[in-house]
């Protein structure tokens, strides 16, 4: 023992024990992808994600990969200035003075008619009214509203032209700072209003190089030469919380909220001012800032504070989370009093260092002579420090005059090991491995009063002697953390014990399979319930009736879990092997946070932690102190989830203008992050692809493919997460359309059904018309047959016939014979032929032969039948010809002055032409036009030429159609 | 050159330039024309009596023109309308814009030059700040302006019958030419 006290003394001498503490930042490293982009400006969206603003153009950063967006023309892509106005519409403002906005996934020139400045537009703000305001580096100030660009400039009050800097206060006004001090500007019923702040007004320095808005409604001003001031709106003065600035001149500025002002300096590195109890401090661990020139500063909805500097480029840090690596072996136990003094108990002893001197102070040991083991600290209320030791009992001592006393078993402690102390109204409770103590820690204990000392064992109660922490409730209650056995309760003198075999009726349903055994810590949160840890079980929350269990299921990533405290905004801080975690109570959400601790290893000791008087939490490790600040920020917990592009058949499309898709184009790609810059490598994936997936589909791929979807209505979601959990992250969907390839669709099967339809209605049409003709032309026939019998035993014919054979009788019997020949040949041919449909030429010609053998009997010279066919081939309706020879005898005069010819002849080789000389009775027969009327029935229902009848004067002529 | 016109410019003058003796440019040259392309009907008239000075060292200008000197109405009905009702032109006897260039560019050297001017544009009687983007060539001497901006009517309290909404166009399109050499002291 005596060895390693020299070996602390030794350290204590000559190592600067505590580095720096500060969070520990890590490089954004965009070189590796354009080694010629010098980033000048980063600004957060309103979607939190971050932009940065470069010489070579935009570019948005993912957590992973930076993301270019730059102008399709010439023009300087040195980018100024970057803004997103309450429309969501992306500003950029160039060194060249173009301003473009980002429309999709493009840059477009924004042109108004005013025409745009020609110096380097260094800002962007949107005032209450909703004009964009746009300040440039030589121009002033222009702002835009209902479409026309106006502008302000020294001519309209301002202090100078080059404007650094433009902020709006939380009246909507817009702050600029110049060479010559603060011009605040509005616009108020179409006046111009200038209100301008100098060194008469007290600000320190003209030249105004940064000014920030402070959420309660002052504006933080950085300067060129005099640091820092606080412009109070309210009271309309500068106030100088910062003095003795030394470091030149102030390019930015981030706040976090009531607790630190980060100042970034020109070539003189980045500082840490605290709100909260004045120190400055510069950073200086890990990272090359000291002489860094800062160009920008800022603080992200996830608690990082970001830089760009010229030294480390783009780095960030969690500002929750400090580390400052300690020389020490163990820290079992660790706190930070109401005078800013950080004790330290390690197996070495007790350790002390003045927070209020800065980096540089030392700690000094404590009582070395008494080789205290010591596991546990607690600060009464009246500033004195008790010290639990393992072994050696418990020490109470003021630091202010150093009276000590000691406090053993001999003075009546239950036991000598002191694992945790707890006090509340002028009591101390010490939880012992032997039991429980109470003390009355009286004013004028350490003037060796006697002492109040009260015990509680296993027969007073409690259910085993082994206490690991006690710890007072709201309700000043007294509840004891017990080895194996649940948790205890003290109030008023009388103990009862919770665990879950007690309770087994209620916590049944809820943990069937882990029973609460030894119970490591203990917190309570504002609501009342009490946070249990276990040695191997995770958590326990005891909400007075009952306990309910979380572990990994329920997002725990280590069941070994070493301390819990409630932070000031109420979240429960769980400290194990593998890291920090933060529990939020009432949604049981979780975020995990290690890397960004500095450490891998953290090896934390049993309970070492304490609440400073700010609400900052001291967490002791293996080799140094964490320290947890819980920002007055509210934090975004979840990634933002965004989805990048969308490839269709792997070619990228403009997702926010397509939605319809070919039935070709069915193989979709979707690429997406979530956003979570403080463990990007942490986030996980799920996905669903509404109308095809039925389920959430876990990932940790950026990237999700379907191919060859079937045509139908889809809609994409996709959230993330940086912890297992899956509680109520937020979705991002898309929702597209594959349309069926043509044939499928509902306009082309209904035309082609109407198609088919019509067909079929024109073929029935078609069906009806034939079989009308076919019965007209039976119908026609058979009147037409009618007819032909009828004229043929039309008495006349007969009574003409039997005259004409009277005569040859007589005269030649021979030529007699051959006329009735003639006559029954012509009979039997009419009656063989009249059934068809049609005949041949030659049978026709037969015919009329005959019929012209019988007139010209009867006519003799007065009668010529002229038939010449020339052999021609076809078809003819039967009897065509004889009726039209009937006719031509029946109309016309037929005597020796005026004798009747027809010639019956082949014309153009379709058609037979029946022509007579035209010589009507003077009476003519009574005719029911029946014969030729029927014939040009009869070959218009055949569908073939038309009869043609032409008559002159002097002739009648019937052309006829040969059938082919 | 009327002496009417020097007469308008004094108060000018005095309003816009705490120098006397600067370089000042005259316009020897200057013409109006404006459009109002409303649904129903095309109005457009000019005018060549813009007047104009522009103080190169103080970076400073005027124009004005004579509001009754516009030509070229579609009907003597319409410019009756348009100098009675609209524009008031006895009252209002004159249109002016004077204000100060923004760009700090010597445009008297030889050359192309995109300029904007900030200033107060004076219409019917009302007085607007607007700034006007103007297109410079410079060559010998003679500096050649040319500029088109919009006006809109209710920005200078011209009002219109309902009924006549469908015949002026609520923005009128104006463009502007003039050439200037310096003025011999």
């Amino acid at each position: 023992m005596k060895k390693k006290t020299a070996q602390i003394l030794f350290l204590l001498a000559f190592a600067p024990f505590l580095r720096a503490q500060s969070p520990s930042f890590k490089l954004c490293s965009i070189e590796d992808a354009y080694p010629n982009a010098k980033v000048e400006l980063m600004y957060e969206d309103r979607n939190s994600v971050i932009w940065f603003g470069s010489t070579q153009g935009l570019f948005l950063y993912d957590g992973l990969d930076f993301i270019p967006f730059l102008k399709s023309d010439t023009s300087s892509q040195h980018v100024r200035a970057i803004y997103q106005d309450k429309k969501m519409t992306l500003w950029v403002g160039y060194e060249d003075g173009t301003v473009y906005q980002l429309v999709g996934q493009k840059l477009q020139l924004w042109m108004p008619e005013e025409g745009l400045p020609k110096m380097p537009i260094t800002g962007f703000a949107e005032d209450p009214e909703g004009r964009l305001w746009m300040s440039t580096y030589g121009e002033g100030v222009y702002y835009s509203e209902a479409g026309r660009l106006y502008n302000f400039n020294t001519d309209d009050g301002l202090l100078g032209d080059d404007i650094y800097v433009m902020a709006q206060d939380g009246l909507g006004r817009i702050w600029l700072g110049s060479d010559g001090g603060i011009s605040i500007c509005s616009v108020k019923a179409g006046k111009k209003r200038v209100e301008n702040l100098t060194r008469e007004d007290g600000l320190p320095d003209e030249i105004v190089r940064e000014i920030l808005a402070d959420p309660n409604g002052d504006m933080w001003i950085g300067t060129f030469d005099e640091g820092i001031c606080r412009y109070k709106t309210k009271e309309r003065r500068f106030d100088f919380p910062l003095k003795n600035w030394m470091s030149g001149t102030v390019n930015c500025l981030a706040l976090f909220k009531e607790k630190e002002l980060w100042i970034g300096t020109e070539g003189n590195g980045l500082w840490r001012f605290g709100l909260q109890d004045g120190s400055l401090r510069q950073l200086t661990n890990g990272r090359n800032f000291e002489k860094s020139k800062i160009y920008d500063l800022h603080r992200d909805i996830e608690g990082n504070i970001w830089t760009v500097s010229n030294t480390e480029g783009i780095s960030f840090a969690n500002r929750q989370f400090e580390f400052a690596q300690l020389d020490f072996q163990e820290i079992q136990a660790v706190l930070a009093d109401r005078d800013d003094q950080l004790w330290i108990g390690t197996p070495d002893g007790l350790f002390s260092k003045d927070l209020k001197q800065g980096e540089n102070a030392q700690f000094q040991q404590h009582f070395k002579g008494l080789a205290l083991n010591v596991i546990s600290l607690h600060e009464d209320g009246f500033g004195r420090i008790w010290v639990g030791t393992f072994g050696s009992g418990v020490l109470c001592f003021d630091p202010k005059n150093n009276k000590l006393r000691r406090i053993t078993e001999a003075d009546g402690l239950a036991n000598n090991n002191v694992l945790s102390i707890a006090g509340a109204n002028g009591k101390v409770w010490l939880a012992t491995l032997g039991g429980a103590t109470e003390i009355t820690a009286a004013s004028n204990l350490l003037d060796g009063r006697p002492l109040e000392v009260r015990n509680y064992h296993e027969k007073d109660g409690l259910s085993t002697d082994f206490i690991y922490k006690v710890l007072i409730d709201s309700k000043n209650r007294t509840w004891f953390a017990t080895d194996g056995q649940g948790i205890s309760l003290l109030e008023n003198g009388k103990i009862s014990n919770f665990s879950t075999l007690g309770h087994s009726s209620s916590t049944s349903k809820k943990s069937p399979d882990r029973g609460l055994k030894a119970v490591y810590s203990m917190t309570e949160d504002h609501d009342g319930n009490l946070w249990l840890s276990t040695a191997t079980d995770g958590i326990f929350k005891f909400d007075g009736q009952g306990f309910s269990h979380l572990a990994m299921k329920e997002g725990l990533r280590d069941l070994a879990i070493t301390s819990l405290v409630t932070d000031a905004k109420g979240q429960v801080v769980i400290v194990h092997q593998s890291g920090v975690d933060l529990l939020t109570p009432s949604t049981q959400h979780l975020i995990y946070y290690d890397k960004e601790l500095g450490l891998s290893e953290i090896e934390p000791h049993l309970n070492a932690t304490c609440t400073d008087r700010w609400g900052n939490i001291w967490i002791g490790v293996k080799n140094g102190i964490i320290k947890y600040t819980p920002l007055n920020e509210v934090l975004e917990i979840d990634p933002r989830t965004r989805l990048q592009s969308v490839s269709v058949s792997l070619l990228p499309i403009d997702y926010q203008s397509v939605a319809k898709f070919s039935h070709n184009d069915n193989d979709i790609t979707f690429n997406f992050i979530g956003v979570w810059y403080t463990d990007p490598t942490s986030v996980k994936y799920r996905y669903k692809l509404d109308g095809y997936n039925a389920d959430w589909i876990p990932t940790k791929d950026r990237q999700a493919n379907f191919s060859q979807l079937p045509p139908g209505k889809y809609k994409f979601m996709v959230t993330s997460t940086e912890n297992d959990a899956w509680l109520d992250e937020k979705v991002v969907s898309w929702s597209f359309e594959i349309m069926p390839p043509i044939w499928q669709r509902w306009w082309f099967i209904l035309t082609c059904l109407l198609m088919v339809g019509g067909l079929f209605y024109a073929y029935l049409k078609w069906r009806d018309k034939r079989q009308q003709r076919v019965y007209l032309m039976e119908k026609e026939k058979v009147e037409n047959e009618l007819a032909v019998i009828k004229s043929q035993i039309n008495p006349h014919f007969l009574f003409n016939s039997f005259n004409t054979l009277i005569g040859v009788i007589e005269e030649d019997p021979a030529l007699a014979v051959e006329y009735v020949e003639q006559l029954s040949d012509f009979y039997r041919s009419m009656l063989q032929l009249r059934d068809k449909e049609v005949i041949t030429l030659k049978e026709e010609a037969a015919l009329v032969a005959h019929y012209g053998y019988l007139l010209k009997k009867r006519y003799g010279e007065n009668f010529n039948l002229n038939v010449n066919l020339n052999g021609q081939k076809g078809f003819i309706i039967p009897l065509t010809l004889q009726i039209l020879v009937e006719n031509a005898v029946k109309h016309n005069v037929i005597s020796k002055l005026k004798p009747l010819t027809v010639n019956i002849t082949v014309e153009q080789e379709d058609c037979i032409s029946v022509e007579n000389n035209l010589q009507p009775k003077v009476q003519p027969e009574a005719s029911t036009k029946f014969g030729l009327a029927s014939l040009e029935r009869r070959y218009e229902l055949l569908g073939g030429k038309a009869v043609k009848v032409e008559k002159t004067d002097k002739h009648f002529r019937v052309c006829i159609p040969i059938i082919g | 050159m009327p002496i009417r016109f020097f007469l308008f410019l004094v108060p000018l003058f005095l309003l816009s330039f705490v120098k006397l003796e600067g370089i000042k440019y005259t316009a020897q040259r200057g013409e109006i024309h404006f459009k109002s392309d409303a649904p129903l009907e095309l109005i457009e008239a000019k005018s060549k009596q813009l007047k104009g000075v522009i103080d190169m060292e103080e970076r400073a200008f005027a124009f004005s023109v004579d509001m009754g000197s516009f030509e070229g109405f579609n009907s003597p009905l319409q410019k009756e309308h348009f100098n009675e009702n609209y524009l008031e032109t006895k009252r209002f006897k004159t249109a002016t814009f004077t204000g100060k260039i923004i760009e700090k560019d010597d445009f008297t050297k030889d050359g192309n030059y995109t300029i904007r001017t900030k200033g107060k544009l004076t219409v019917h009687g009302i007085a607007k700040e607007r700034i006007i983007k103007s297109e410079i060539t410079t060559k010998g001497g003679k500096i050649m302006v040319r500029s088109s901006f919009t006006v809109l009517l209710d920005e200078h309290g011209i009002s219109i019958p309902k009924i006549v909404y469908q015949k002026i166009a609520q923005e009128i399109a104006v463009d502007v030419e003039a050439e200037f050499s310096e003025m011999k002291q």
